[in-house]
Formats: C-alpha cells, structure tokens, sequence
C-alpha cells in the first residue's frame, strides 16, 4: 500500500469519526430541546446540516441514535465526575460534583430521566451506568464520612436512592420549580443542605 | 491517563493498578489477588454486586445492566 492510501484512508477515517461527533452533538441538542422520543432521525439530520442518509449510514436506527447518545453523555458526566470528586472530600463534595456534572447538560438529562421507562434497554443501562460511575467515588466517600461518626449509618443504596429520588423529582418537575432557567442552579444548594441534614449525625440544620 | 479496558474506569494513580503494576490495561477492581485479570463471568458477578449493594437493584436486572455495560468494553466486546 502508498503512503498517499494510506494516509487518504486515514483522512477518511477522520471525516468518519468527526461527522459521528457532529451527528451525536445535534441529537443532544434536538433531544434536550424537542424530547428523545419526541425527535427524529430527520430533525437530527437538519440540525447537523447533513442528509437523512448520513445519519442512517453512521447509525442504523433511531434506536441506535438515542443509545449512542445517552451512551456518550454518560462517558462524558462520569469523566467529569472523575474531575470534580477529585477537587473535594467527603460525601458533600460527591453530591455537589455530581450536580455541577449533570448540570452542565440539565435539559438533556432531564429529558433522560423523565423518558428513561419508555427508552431501549440500551439506554435504560446506560442510566444504571451513569449512577454507577457517581456511586464509585460516593462509596468511599460514604464509608469514611460514617467512619468519623460524620453520617448516620444506612444501607448505601437507600442514601443514594433518596439522593436520587429528590434531585430526579425536580428535575422531571423543572418547569414548576425553576420556570425557563435551571432548577439546579436555582434550587441545588438547598437541596444538598436539606439532604445533608437529613443524613447528618448532627441533626437537621435549617 | 489509561482507562480500564475491563470496567471503564480511570486509571491515574499506581494504586489503580494491579499490584500497582502500571503496564497493565486494567485496574485493580478487575484483578485477582495474584494481579491476573478477571474473567467475563467474575467481573460480570462483580459489576452486578456493586450495582446491587449501591443502587439497591434486583439481583437479575442488576447483571443484566453489568453484561449491557461490559458489552461496550474493549476487553469484552467480542465476547458479549
């Protein structure tokens, strides 16, 4: 083979890969704005400025889209978790990280967790996925916190299950609480302080 | 910075390593005490039990979410 094949496949290669990036970054985008179900392949399309075939020749189905997409904003918040639970200690900096992490893509999120029921099986994992990656620098964080007489003690899924539970209803309610702004930047800081009260040896700090 | 090939996790520190071997593409989550890496149906085991004991899933859902998860992983994509 030439070096001119050789480096014309590798140019092709990257064209490849960078209209997949501009592909999933429009889905983001029309899924975060129209809803993941809502949208279609044809919406994904025009917003990317590329033909409907385009997207059927990167992704097979819509099916395949929406798990891609959901697959990819999950690679993405557990690197920025990674990040951000490295600055901090405790509990405390593990919930506040993650809020800062799914803030930063909170439309999209929001419109995750409200249709995640209704998604593929691929998607739906990619959910379980995403809440692993918080539970890996939370359990630690956990432990030593209870260690220190800091939190009470408590099976770790039901903390997380009830952490969950509180930022999840606002978000599926985002409308009610924050109306056209972000109920996480609104509403995250009480949120942590009430849940930390709750799961505080020190009793409920008002 | 290297990434588990095994479960995706970042591996920054020699302490993420087996043995903090650091030539090696998976972390120690993945490894067996002897720092050999773990099989499909070990770590499958594995996933699904932190699933369980952090996220407080059913046993069967929780391993079917860890196989979904492993199934986009280098060092088990053609298995799954």
């Amino acid at each position: 083979m030439s070096i001119q094949s050789i480096s014309l496949r590798r140019d092709r290669g990257k064209q490849k890969l960078e209209t997949r990036r501009r592909i999933l970054e429009a889905a983001l985008l029309v899924f975060a704005r129209d809803g993941i179900l809502a949208s279609t392949t044809a919406d994904v399309a025009k917003e990317a400025g590329l033909s409907h075939g385009s997207v059927f020749a990167h992704f097979g189905s819509q099916a395949e889209l929406v798990a891609a997409v959901v697959e990819d904003f999950g690679a993405g918040v557990a690197r920025r978790l990674h990040e951000l639970a490295a600055t901090g200690a405790g509990a405390r900096a593990v919930f506040e990280a993650h809020l800062r992490a799914i803030g930063e893509s909170e439309a999209f999120y929001a419109r995750l967790v409200v249709e995640a029921p209704l998604l593929p099986a691929r998607a739906r994992d990619s959910l379980v996925t995403i809440q692993s990656s918080i539970c890996f620098h939370l359990s630690p964080a956990v432990e030593a916190d209870t260690e220190a007489g800091e939190i009470k003690i408590m099976p770790l899924y039901l903390l997380f299950n009830t952490w969950i539970g509180l930022v999840h209803y606002y978000l599926a309610n985002r409308e009610l609480f924050a109306p056209g702004a972000s109920v996480i930047e609104r509403r995250g800081k009480e949120l942590l302080d009430h849940f930390m009260s709750l799961i505080s040896t020190g009793g409920y700090i008002s | 910075m290297k990434t588990c090939i095994s479960c995706g996790m970042p591996m920054e520190k020699k302490a993420d390593f087996p043995l903090g071997d650091e030539s090696k593409d998976y972390c120690v989550h993945c490894a067996r005490s002897d720092g050999s890496m773990q099989s499909y149906e070990e770590r499958a085991a594995g996933m699904a039990a932190f699933i369980v004991r952090t996220q407080g899933l059913d046993e069967g859902a929780a391993l079917a979410a860890a196989r979904s998860q492993m199934a986009r992983l280098p060092a088990w994509r053609d298995l799954s």
